[in-house]
């Protein structure tokens, strides 16, 4: 138990009513195990895989369309461009209008839900069992005939610019939009002001022809259906979609970040972490304080090319079991000495966010302005802390059962399980992982976190969001030798080398 | 430990085909009360290893101890630390530590505290939950220190984000005399004077099987589980003396009020136009949940497609409910969009309120809105901890933990001449208050 008992001067026994029974606490009965039902897949004509997870428990189905196309193959300038034109979609087909769509599906009792994300884009719904072909009606034209109008998409783009304008003064959203540019050397994937003012037709249109390819696709069907009836529907209303002309996929395949061969594994001799940026946020209501280190491993491994065979990366389990050590769930070691420990914060944590071939590493947490310093110094040390120190069994075997325990609980709704077999789909992992799953991050050990720890994890950026003036001694005084480099909110251009306006070149 | 992996494989408790109508499945409940007061309402479905848990006490923000604003709240944090027999942060060891969650929320007028665990382990979390209802030990470490990460969260939901501060109000000027007027989370002065006695007393005060509702959901066999509630539960004893309840009765709203407020980053104005709402056991409320709907559910909703969609000048446009034992509030909010002014929000506000009035709705957009509620039902109940929820929403509301298989029914019922007799009846252009919000150099009112 590493939580400190405090001395029993000050412990307060109010239990007034007697209650002398049980003092011993009854220990669990054998434990049940399930197993994940099996994914069934065929393919369309069109290329188009039609995936379905039959659960009948409860009488709805999730319907979810990936394409293995996001933010991460549009350019800089055009940030935001793949998330753009899935919410597109949705705004006018050939034959229906953007209230007509929404119309329809909520007269359903349904919505549709688009995005992108780096690795991919995606249209979902889920909808009640009765319901559900005429649902694929709207969902199928979306997809197959947006119209991508000029009066929608004046809309949408003021619409954006609103949001982010309101985004960019929360210290949480521009911890991370720091981040992205800074220390990921990528874009964020909602778009900046810049990109989003830019933004036009043509860039749309180009991106659904090159990306929307049914052979980059996969149709999942999760929930109360009949596989043989999935792959009819999946027919009648994803059937007329045409696979792109050969050029056409040439020129989405060279957009894919070429393979990487796996990273080498060099001892590292960096520092704990490399820079300190503040973004100067004069009256911010707290301090966000992010770590960020972007790491050369991916989610999968590619075999040799050209078109290369694509396996699991080893590393991805020891990196989910550290990150559920270090920051995943409540008792996880940031918020364990952030907040349990000394009330600094509503909570902390850490994520690794996954491309195919590296991984976007962060830690997150909210503070008061007066010790983001300090919180600073904290995540440091338990950085550290992970590239030097043995974990305990009694500390990692629940951490993992933190991990496999959250994956049960997605897959209960129709809309988990879709997400699950779509983040596969996506990485063009197989989906008999789903079944290895709580086996992998079972045999996962200490040294292999402490190696992936070791290999990659240090020479990260500090970024701290907040109100500089309340900080800036404490800051000084905890990091004495170190260069801050501070930028005003004003001043930020995220598109600029040095994230300052006035630095545009 | 990879014991979990709670998929349900089972084919045959099929809650509908896959043709026809849906129905919502009634949930087979079975309820008791112990010698002690204790309600248990339990529902039996092994069609996934596992098992929600759900304390719920009758005891919330508007108990909050007088110069205690966030009190209740505060004191939820407390019942995660140590008892006479479990050392601080055990729930944790139980439930995370197994693959299981657990959390807590407060609201105005409840508590709730709640696990998801395999079910093997549901023995064991009873005995937590009994040990918690009375063996709690307070230490003033630990009250320091969730003191202080109360007081973060305060920051991060109301200082941090832009419009936190204009939800703040929403409670903090509208209501006059009722404690609902201090909202839930408090505020820091008030918070920084709560004192370890306070928590003593407030635990005696409303911690007790007579406060208290379990509801379990999930995996087990009934008879062992109710022998397990007898184990735990059964001696735990009841107290004497009667619990406090809110004696404070709001008075009639009977002019409008008018406020402006401000906060030191707000990128575009706002506008609130706040309503008393009944009592949650008046007959009015499911056609006040659908007018909200068809208000305000989903973008082919009425004030996203004036405000938002046509006139732009909002980015969001709702009618938020915050229904009340005792009467919450209805509050029309519009989060200004590059073209919007607190004036303008304010009057296309008011233009569809008068206009859903004077004209009522079709039978289109009832239908809609019927549809959408249910499915939003049938989606919560896909989980244990989905299912629990609603019961409790039924046992906080309506006193009754049967009602949640008569919701349905209630919304079915409502006819188009229901939603225009309930708009015209709670709002009132003498019954409202009308908060604008809106960026100034000097932040007032809330630090």
């Amino acid at each position: 138990m590493k939580m400190k008992i405090q001395s029993s001067l000050y412990l307060v026994f109010l239990g007034a009513l007697a209650f002398s029974v049980l003092g011993q606490i009854p220990e669990p009965g054998p434990a049940k195990s399930v197993n994940v039902p099996p994914v069934i897949e065929t393919k369309l004509k069109n290329g188009l895989t039609v995936a379905v997870v039959e659960k009948h428990s409860s009488p709805v189905v999730t319907v979810q369309l990936v394409i293995r196309a996001g933010a991460g193959i549009e350019e800089t300038k055009k940030a935001g461009l793949a998330n753009f034109t899935a919410d597109m979609l949705t705004k006018g087909t050939t034959s229906r209008t953007a209230e007509q769509i929404a119309e329809g599906m909520e007269f359903l009792g349904a919505s549709i839900d688009t995005g992108a994300g780096w690795n991919s884009s995606s249209v979902s719904m889920t909808v009640t069992s009765d319901k559900l072909d005429q649902a694929m009606a709207i969902m199928s034209d979306v997809v197959l005939n947006p119209s991508f109008t000029q009066k929608e998409l004046d809309l949408m783009k003021s619409q954006s610019l609103d949001e982010l304008k309101s985004n960019l003064t929360q210290p949480s959203f521009l911890g991370s939009y720091v981040a992205s540019a800074y220390s990921f050397d990528e874009h964020p994937a909602g778009g900046t002001p810049q990109s989003l003012e830019a933004m036009n037709r043509k860039d749309l249109l180009d991106f659904y022809k090159d990306a929307y390819d049914p052979a980059r696709a996969v149709l999942i069907f999760t929930g109360d259906i009949l596989p043989a009836k999935a792959r009819t529907i999946a027919n009648t209303f994803f059937g007329a979609w045409k696979p792109k002309p050969a050029e056409r996929k040439e020129i989405i395949a060279s957009m894919d970040k070429a393979p990487t061969t796996a990273a080498e594994n060099v001892p590292v001799t960096s520092p704990l972490f490399k820079r300190i940026f503040v973004l100067d946020v004069p009256q911010s209501g707290q301090a966000s304080v992010t770590y960020a280190k972007s790491i050369n491993e991916g989610r999968v491994r590619f075999g040799s090319t050209p078109r290369p065979a694509v396996s699991i990366n080893k590393s991805y389990y020891p990196a989910l079991a550290l990150n559920s050590v270090l920051g995943g769930g409540y008792s996880s070691r940031l918020n364990l000495e952030i907040r349990i420990k000394r009330g600094l914060s509503y909570g902390a944590g850490s994520n690794f966010s996954w491309r195919s071939d590296s991984s976007n590493f962060t830690t997150r947490t909210q503070t008061k302005n007066i010790s983001a310093a300090e919180v600073a110094e904290l995540v440091l040390a338990e950085i550290k802390k992970l590239t030097e120190t043995p974990i305990s069994n009694s500390e990692l075997v629940p951490r993992k059962s933190v991990i496999t325990g959250n994956f049960g609980r997605n897959l209960e709704t129709s809309a988990g399980l879709a997400a699950a077999i779509a983040d596969l789909y996506t990485f063009e992992i197989g989906t008999a992982e789903l079944n290895k799953y709580v086996a992998n991050v079972g045999v996962v050990t200490d040294d292999q976190i402490r190696e992936f720890a070791k290999a990659n994890l240090k020479g990260g950026d500090v970024i701290i969001v907040g109100d500089y003036s309340v900080f800036k001694d404490d800051l000084a005084k905890r990091f004495p030798n170190v260069k801050i480099d501070v930028v005003k909110v004003d001043e930020l251009n995220i598109e600029s080398p040095t994230l300052r306006r006035s630095d545009v070149p | 430990m990879q014991k979990l992996f709670s998929i349900a494989l089972v084919l045959f408790c099929l809650a509908a085909s896959s043709f026809g109508q849906v129905k919502v499945a009634p949930l087979p409940i079975k309820q008791r009360t112990l010698a002690n007061g204790l309600r248990v309402v339990s529902v039996q479905d092994n069609s996934s290893p596992t098992v929600s848990i759900h304390l719920w006490y009758n005891v919330g923000g508007k108990n909050d101890p007088p110069g205690r604003s966030g009190f209740a709240h505060l004191f939820e944090h407390l019942m995660f630390k140590s008892t006479k027999n479990m050392p601080s942060e055990k729930m944790d060891r139980l439930t995370e530590d197994v693959g299981g969650f657990n959390n807590a929320s407060t609201w105005p007028d409840f508590t709730n505290y709640f696990e998801v665990v395999p079910s093997n382990h549901l023995e064991t979390l009873l005995w937590a939950e009994s040990e918690r209802m009375v063996n709690l030990n307070v230490d003033e470490a630990n009250f320091l220190s969730e003191r202080k990460v109360v007081q973060e969260e305060y920051r991060t939901r109301v200082l941090d984000p832009p419009y936190g501060r204009l939800y703040w109000y929403l409670d903090d000027i509208t209501f006059q005399k009722h404690p609902y007027r201090r909202g839930v989370i408090g505020d820091l002065d008030q918070l920084e004077a709560a004192t370890r006695a306070d928590a003593e007393k407030f635990y005696k005060e409303y911690y007790r099987p007579d406060n208290a509702v379990m509801i379990v959901v999930g995996d087990f066999e009934q008879s062992q589980f109710d022998s397990w509630v007898d184990k735990y539960f059964g001696s735990i004893k009841k107290p004497a003396d009667a619990i406090a309840r809110v004696t404070e009765v709001e008075p009639e709203w009977a002019t409008e009020r008018r406020f402006e407020k401000f906060g030191p980053i707000v990128p575009f104005p706002a506008t609130a136009i706040v309503y008393r709402a009944p009592k949650t056991t008046s007959p009015d409320i499911p056609a006040l949940k659908l007018a909200a709907s068809i208000l305000a559910g989903g973008e082919s909703s009425r004030l996203y497609m004036a405000l938002v969609r046509n006139q732009q000048i909002a980015q969001e446009a709702t009618l938020d409910l915050t229904l009340s034992t005792e009467g919450g509030r209805m509050a029309f909010i519009g989060i200004g969009a590059e073209k919007g002014t607190s004036q303008n929000l304010e009057a296309s506000l008011l233009a569809e309120l008068k206009k859903i009035q004077d004209i009522g709705v079709t039978a289109k957009e009832l239908e809609k809105a019927k549809n959408q509620l249910i499915s939003d039902t049938i989606r919560e109940r896909e989980t244990n901890d989905g299912k629990a929820v609603a019961i409790e929403a039924a046992v906080a509301y309506l006193n009754d933990p049967l009602a949640v298989n008569k919701d349905v029914a209630a919304l079915e019922a409502v006819t188009a001449a229901d939603i225009q007799r309930v708009m015209k009846q709670y709002f009132k252009d003498n019954n409202r208050v009308v908060i604008y919000y809106s960026q100034e150099k000097k932040a007032e009112g809330v630090k």
